[in-house]
């Protein structure tokens, strides 16, 4: 079958880029003891070579060095603010959903007044009320993106309150903490994963964005958002592959885990079941 | 005995779906309560289970009246009825296995140590076998999984039934065999039932005595 | 009169074959395996044979999980990926053309000419089988259309005219299926069935769910159209429903057909001959109201010889070996008509 043979390509794939990105953001600076910040104002912006695949910058540094500390923060700035949108999604959706009524208006509200203002009109604010930093900028990204999550967690728990199975674990004694807990979160568990996952490279595009802009990380770090604004002049000098690098490696892990995270979606649908039809 | 006194209920207020049922079940008596699909037969045995709070009208529980519904409801007052519902694949939690949906209701009390005991002793008395328990909803068929979740009404010794359809999704083996089931748990305990559903033959062969919900009018018994 | 008698025997096979020879689907060995991962297989049907003549109305019944529904969708090739089926299923060709075999089909066959033109489908939900965001009118011109290419202008007409055949009211053509009630919506669905003309109806479980009343009606407006010359395969774990309109009854029991016998003859006095059948229907509540005990074996590990034998209390050593069909019934101790 063609359909599943695209499938397992898309899964290896997707799983191989995943894999070698991981290997390498954690692998490559403890064991390469080579300085990203090295300068070297007689090798500045060479194209790229043996020496130096990926080229070198404005101020001679080695562009493939700096990718990489640039994906690492950039993923541990995604990954963080990812798990703490979920978890506070997760909770205020779950809470919204459970409890209904006045709390469920009152939560819902908040979501609402939250998604109204630009999200990053509303990042910008959450980091200029810090100095510069990895943390303002996890809370600024998280900050605007656990509504999405709410909402998901929130509409699904109200559907499944109302199935016959919530009324009898509510018969056989059980209080509604009880309910949320053993038989409403875990159904919305994987829902809330996959969202997590999605969330990740959306994060990554906020941070950049923001260290674009100047508000993010402190510049003379290697995040791939200042990597991008440092090479801005150079680019209209004609050299390009300060910017292609860090851009590649921007795109490039977001197709791979929006790849993985649709394998997972697939194997999350409840019909797989009904392949037997007994 | 188990009272509903002109029971008003529905899921919006200015349209209830039935208005004004009585009905009185005494302890040990089975009623069977007979009328067609859409009238309001599963509502009202939502009521008498404390699941849903009527707009109007009393349930008086073995004395109490009922003021609370749901998880309001006094946690003794709620246990004290059991529920069936109709399809067993909406009312099983799909990721727990058999054996967690039986034992259930004891871990939400607070009585894990009974689990075990509990579990091994319903079983075979709704006919399932070990190596059903292991499994989860998705890998026994429908009769099968209306057998456990009989088992789980019948986990904490409630003093009444209610069977809302139980049997309209099954075989006419099955059914005999939960219907054998419940019987057998009510010579035992003493049990009340009031068992809804549209097939007149079962519930007059199942039941004491039927009481009908004629024309979409719920029943108005007095005492 | 001695079933094993090879005068007999002779005689009930010529019928066999002259049953073959006009009837509207002929299945032999129709057997599907689900193939699951691990290498185990599910025996879903095995060996089942039939069938169907014009004019007549076959019930299968069994309980929920013994095969009947996989069955029903190998006859429309509707079955998952992972399904292997063998044996053949002839259904009746059109004017002159030869039968075509189902199992063998491709899908564009199936979906082009078998599939709402020469089988129609009656569903198990009515509710779910229709499309809840247009109106009754607009999917029946819908599959008119589909189904006869009749110019735009007589559509209207042509859907009116399958409703009137299925009885559902023109006023309510308008409606949209939830402004429906249940009898209305499985009328809907009945005239969707019925637009291609099908001469073979197959209905899954049409009564699920419905109450008494109910199932009456739309069994009886099923035995209209088997009256009109169709033959109807009424696929139900209700034998009341079953007992109502079906000429034969055929008892499936893990993947097999154990017992096929007339209607009259099954639910009358004489009984069916097969000792699951017996159980099934001294199980019904106006009759013993016993249940067989235990439970039917897994699909996927079903024994060597008859299936049926550790829940029968006629069993012996014989029944390790598996019982073939004879006259009608696969039992090695098939019961005598009652008196």
């Amino acid at each position: 079958m063609a359909d599943r043979r695209t499938h397992r390509l898309r899964l290896w794939t997707s799983a191989v880029t995943v894999g070698v990105i991981l290997l390498a953001v954690l692998l490559v600076p403890p064991l390469v003891q080579l300085d990203e910040q090295a300068v070297d104002l007689s090798r500045k912006l060479l194209p790229p070579s043996w020496d130096h695949p990926f080229g070198t910058d404005d101020l001679g540094r080695d562009l493939l060095l700096r990718c990489v500390y640039g994906l690492r923060i950039s993923l541990l700035v995604g990954l963080v603010a990812a798990l703490v949108a979920t978890v506070v999604g997760t909770a205020v959706g779950a809470a919204a959903g459970a409890l209904g009524g006045w709390t469920d208006r009152c939560l819902m509200r908040l979501v609402d007044a939250f998604s109204s203002v630009p999200h990053l009109l509303l990042g910008i604010f959450v980091v200029a009320l810090f100095r510069p930093g990895v943390w303002p900028v996890i809370a600024s990204v998280a900050v605007t993106h656990w509504l999405s999550t709410a909402r998901i967690v929130r509409s699904e728990v109200l559907s499944l309150r109302t199935r016959p199975f919530v009324d009898a674990a509510v018969s056989g004694g059980a209080s509604r903490w009880r309910v949320t807990v053993r038989h409403l979160l875990p159904a919305v568990l994987p829902q809330a994963g996959l969202a997590a996952v999605l969330m990740i490279p959306h994060a990554m595009w906020h941070e950049s964005a923001l260290s674009f802009l100047g508000l993010g990380l402190p510049s003379h770090q290697a995040s791939l958002g200042n990597l991008v604004q440092n090479a801005r002049s150079s680019l209209l000098a004609g050299d390009w592959w300060p910017t292609l690098f860090p851009g590649l490696l921007l795109i490039v892990p977001t197709l791979a885990i929006a790849g993985l995270a649709g394998v997972w979606r697939d194997r999350l649908n409840p019909r797989r079941r009904s392949e037997l039809m007994l | 005995m188990l009272e509903l006194d002109t029971v008003t209920a529905g899921y919006e207020r200015r349209a209830p779906v039935f208005r004004g049922a009585s009905l009185t079940v005494a302890p040990g008596e089975s009623v069977g309560l007979l009328g067609p699909s859409g009238c309001g037969k599963s509502t009202l045995a939502r009521v008498a289970a404390l699941l849903h709070r009527p707009d109007a009208g009393r349930l008086v529980l073995d004395g109490t009246e009922v003021r609370a519904w749901r998880h309001r409801a006094p946690r003794e007052l709620r246990t004290a009825v059991g529920v069936v519902f109709q399809q067993p694949r909406t009312a099983a939690d799909p990721r727990l296995t058999l054996a967690e949906i039986i034992a259930e209701p004891l871990r939400a009390t607070g009585r894990r140590a009974e689990a075990d005991s509990r579990v091994a002793e319903l079983a075979p008395a709704v006919g399932l076998t070990a190596d059903l328990l292991t499994r989860r909803p998705h890998e026994v068929s429908d009769g099968q999984l209306q057998r456990a979740c009989l088992a789980r009404a019948l986990t904490l010794s409630p003093r009444w039934l209610i069977c809302d359809e139980m049997t309209a999704m099954l075989d006419a083996s099955t059914t005999a065999a939960l219907v054998a089931a419940v019987e057998t748990y009510r010579a035992e305990t003493g049990a009340g039932l009031l068992a809804v559903g549209h097939d007149r033959v079962l519930l007059n062969r199942w039941c004491d005595r039927t009481v009908e919900w004629k024309d979409c009018l719920p029943p108005k018994e007095t005492r | 009169m001695n079933a094993a008698d090879p005068t007999v025997l002779r005689a009930l096979a010529a019928v066999t074959a002259e049953r073959a020879e006009d009837a509207v689907l002929s299945v032999r060995d129709l057997t599907v395996r689900f193939r699951l991962r691990g290498g185990r297989s599910v025996a879903a049907v095995s060996d089942a044979a039939f069938d169907l003549g014009a004019g007549e109305c076959l019930a299968l019944v069994g309980e929920s999980g013994c095969g009947k529904s996989v069955l029903a969708s190998a006859l429309l090739g509707l079955l998952p990926g992972n399904a292997e089926t063998s044996g053949t299923a002839l259904l009746e060709g059109e004017a002159g053309a030869g039968p075509t075999d189902l199992l063998a089909a491709d899908e564009k066959t199936l979906a082009r000419t078998v599939r709402g033109r020469r089988v129609g489908l009656v569903p198990q939900s009515p509710a779910g089988h229709l499309t809840p965001v247009r109106t009754v009118r607009s999917q029946l011109e819908e599959t008119v259309r589909a189904l006869t290419g009749t110019p735009r202008r007589a559509r209207r007409k042509a859907a009116e005219d399958a409703a009137e055949r299925a009885a559902f009211p023109a006023g309510h053509l308008d409606r949209y299926p939830h402004e429906l009630s249940g009898g209305l919506a499985q009328r809907a669905a009945t005239a969707l069935a019925l637009i291609g003309d099908a001469r073979l109806l197959l209905a899954d479980e049409p009564t699920t769910g419905l109450d008494r009343e109910l199932v009456d009606r739309t069994v009886d407006e099923l035995r209209r159209h088997v009256d009109e010359g169709r033959g109807l395969l009424l696929i139900t774990h209700d034998l009341a429903a079953a007992a109502r309109i079906a000429d034969r009854v055929a008892v499936m029991y893990a993947g097999r057909i154990v017992e096929t016998a007339p209607a009259h003859r099954f639910f009358g006095p004489a009984g069916p001959r097969h000792p699951y059948a017996r159980g099934l229907l001294d199980a019904l509540p106006d009759r013993a109201f016993t249940p067989i005990p235990g439970m039917p074996p897994e699909l996927s590990a079903l024994p060597e010889g008859c299936a049926f034998a550790p829940r029968c209390p006629l069993a012996t050593d014989l029944c390790a070996t598996r019982p073939e069909p004879h006259a009608g019934v696969a039992c090695h101790h098939p019961e005598h008509p009652r008196a």
